[in-house]
């Protein structure tokens, strides 16, 4: 059956490409679009998924974590002095005004941690020594942002806001969400960079002691006056959530992966129909001589899986292209195995939802049709 | 001929389509057996019910009244769904168009039908070649139908007719597209394919040369079979 399906498919080579040619793109427009949607999520909590820290506090009903409401000192003590936490340690996010090397300004996301901080240090580090970090006005940078910060090299001084910098490392490949170039520095340093008052910042992040649950842990902290606590998933399935469901970024990646879908639904569906009518007659002699409709649909249903194979494999060649060409452009296509795996099943399910429409012509055949001529 | 058990029988067939005012009786009151070894021709003016015969013949049509038998077995009360295994036993069907799939080689035509009608069959490609060796088609058998002559075309759709062994051959028109040599080897072929096998072939026709061949004719006229003639001289050929 698999060898009569693919000949019929392959026997008008114009329409197979079509077919071949509608699957293709809507499996690209599906892997890219959902691949650059989890490629921004993952900018959305780059930094809470990369720490390593059970439980992040910030200020009561702060929803979007790029700009969470400032918490002071005060919290800070309140969270270290609660049974349970091992280890707090402050962290300042904002933003700043980066002074250019040839006097223009670029709008930068201010990372500020503790001095000596454990939970969270810059990661992917190709150039420079990360330990200098608490150093007064040493920052770090990504070289994946140098097209925008025009910084190349450690050692090359700036200012933001004013305030000297000097960078003493390099990281590869930390963007953020807002597309404002991260900068890594100490917390006081973070403040000047970010015009914060002395004793502000905006998350603590908490490790919990042995033996602690980090669940526990985040309704006990939550129980402190004018705080959030959140356990790390949770804290990144916030962070992800903002942006996807709040600010309409999801429904527009999911919109255009749906509209490829709708293509390829009807490239399919169309080619595959009128390949069932053009072999109408065949069929109708197969069913005279007491061949069973399952028999027939399956080579219909084998013809919709041959055209998924081989437009997912056109299809996912595409993506890999495009993901390729993206770097250029420092978006990330997040291609997951789970991506993979689901758009190559919705393809299938694609196709053979294609095929209905035959399915219900074969059904419909009359067998006594093959005498009319 | 009549002192064997007849392979299929029609008793007391009519068939009505349409109702009210738009009925049209295609056929009425129809009494005819098929015996084996024999070509029974059915010839009639086109609209005189030919078709609708052989539709109800080989179980594609149910009838308005009136029963249907195979091998004495009283099939027209069946469900549906019970149908197509009888068919796959009973019949093989040719057409004057052919048919077959122009994607597929002969042999390809011949073992999807194999499979179709015996989807376990593991033998299909070497049953399929030695069905198209008998019809005299050994050196054809990868050609796809596009580099066929209509001759051939015609004993392809044979040796396909012929798959999984069934008791009856139907023909509609099956030498129709033939020039008249060609059209006389296909009969020649049906011929022994019924007296070599102890077939029974049935083949719808206008061509009064066609006779020759046959064993009896059966006449149609306005949806009634008016006469059945048997043939002086049948194998003349």
């Amino acid at each position: 059956m698999w060898t009569l399906a693919r000949k019929i498919l392959l026997h008008d080579r114009i329409k197979f490409t079509v077919a071949a040619a509608g699957v293709s793109i809507s499996v690209m427009l599906v892997l890219v679009q959902i691949g650059l949607y989890l490629g921004f999520m993952q900018n959305a909590s780059n930094l809470i998924d990369h720490s390593t820290a059970d439980v992040w506090v910030t200020g009561e009903g702060s929803e979007n974590f790029d700009f969470s409401a400032p918490i002071d000192e005060r919290a800070f003590y309140k969270v270290a002095s609660t049974p349970g936490v091992a280890r707090a340690e402050r962290m300042l996010l904002g933003f700043g005004q980066f002074r250019l090397a040839d006097g223009g300004t670029q709008g930068v996301q201010v990372i500020g941690l503790d001095p000596g901080a454990r939970l969270l240090r810059p990661w992917h580090v190709v150039a420079g020594d990360v330990r200098r970090l608490g150093e007064p006005g040493a920052i770090v940078t990504d070289i994946t942002e140098a097209p925008k910060l025009k910084v190349h090299r450690v050692g090359e001084r700036r200012e933001i806001f004013g305030a000297r910098a000097e960078v003493v490392a390099l990281t590869s490949g930390i963007r953020s969400f807002t597309t404002s170039p991260f900068v890594w520095t100490d917390l006081d340093s973070a403040r000047a960079y970010t015009l914060y008052p002395a004793d502000r910042f905006n998350f603590v992040m908490v490790e919990a002691a042995p033996g602690v649950s980090p669940e526990v842990l985040a309704r006990r902290l939550s129980a402190l006056p004018n705080l959030d606590a959140y356990t790390t998933p949770q804290m990144s399935a916030r962070a992800q959530h903002y942006w996807s469901a709040r600010t309409g970024v999801g429904a527009g990646f999911f919109t255009t992966a749906a509209l490829g879908i709708i293509v390829g639904l009807v490239v399919v569906g169309q080619i595959l129909y009128n390949g069932t009518l053009e072999h109408l007659k065949e069929y109708g002699t197969l069913k005279a001589m007491g061949a069973r409709n399952s028999a027939i649909l399956r080579v219909i249903v084998y013809q919709a899986l041959i055209s998924a194979l081989v437009g997912f494999v056109l299809g996912g060649g595409l993506a890999l292209l495009a993901q390729h060409a993206m770097v250029a452009a420092n978006l990330t296509v997040k291609l997951t195995p789970a991506l993979v795996v689901g758009t190559a099943i919705l393809t299938a399910v694609m196709c053979c939802a294609a095929a209905l429409l035959s399915v219900v012509k074969v059904l419909r055949l009359d067998p006594a049709s093959v005498f009319k001529g | 001929m009549t002192t064997a058990s007849p392979l299929a029988s029609l008793a007391g067939v009519t068939k009505i389509y349409g109702d009210g005012d738009t009925q049209v009786t295609a056929l009425a009151d129809a009494d005819l057996s098929i015996y084996p070894g024999e070509i029974l021709l059915i010839e009639g003016p086109s609209g005189s019910g030919k078709t609708t015969l052989i539709s109800i013949l080989g179980l594609l049509m149910r009838p308005t009244r009136g029963d249907v038998f195979i091998r004495g077995e009283r099939v027209s009360a069946l469900r549906e769904r019970d149908l197509p295994p009888i068919r796959a036993g009973a019949f093989g069907f040719v057409f004057q168009g052919f048919n077959l799939f122009p994607a597929l080689t002969a042999q390809e035509n011949v073992a999807i039908a194999i499979k179709m009608k015996q989807p376990r069959a593991r033998n299909a490609d070497a049953e399929a070649r030695r069905l198209l060796a008998a019809v005299g088609l050994a050196n054809r058998m990868h050609h796809k139908p596009a580099d066929l002559s209509g001759g051939q075309k015609q004993r392809v759709a044979i040796a396909r007719a012929l798959a999984g062994d069934p008791a009856i051959i139907v023909g509609d028109e099956p030498t129709a597209a033939l020039d008249t040599k060609t059209a006389l080897d296909v009969m020649a072929l049906l011929r022994s394919l019924a007296s070599e096998h102890g077939r029974a072939v049935v083949v719808v026709t206008h061509d009064p040369r066609l006779e020759r061949f046959a064993d009896r004719v059966a006449r149609v006229e306005d949806g009634r079979v008016i006469a059945v003639d048997t043939i002086a001289h049948p194998h003349a050929a």
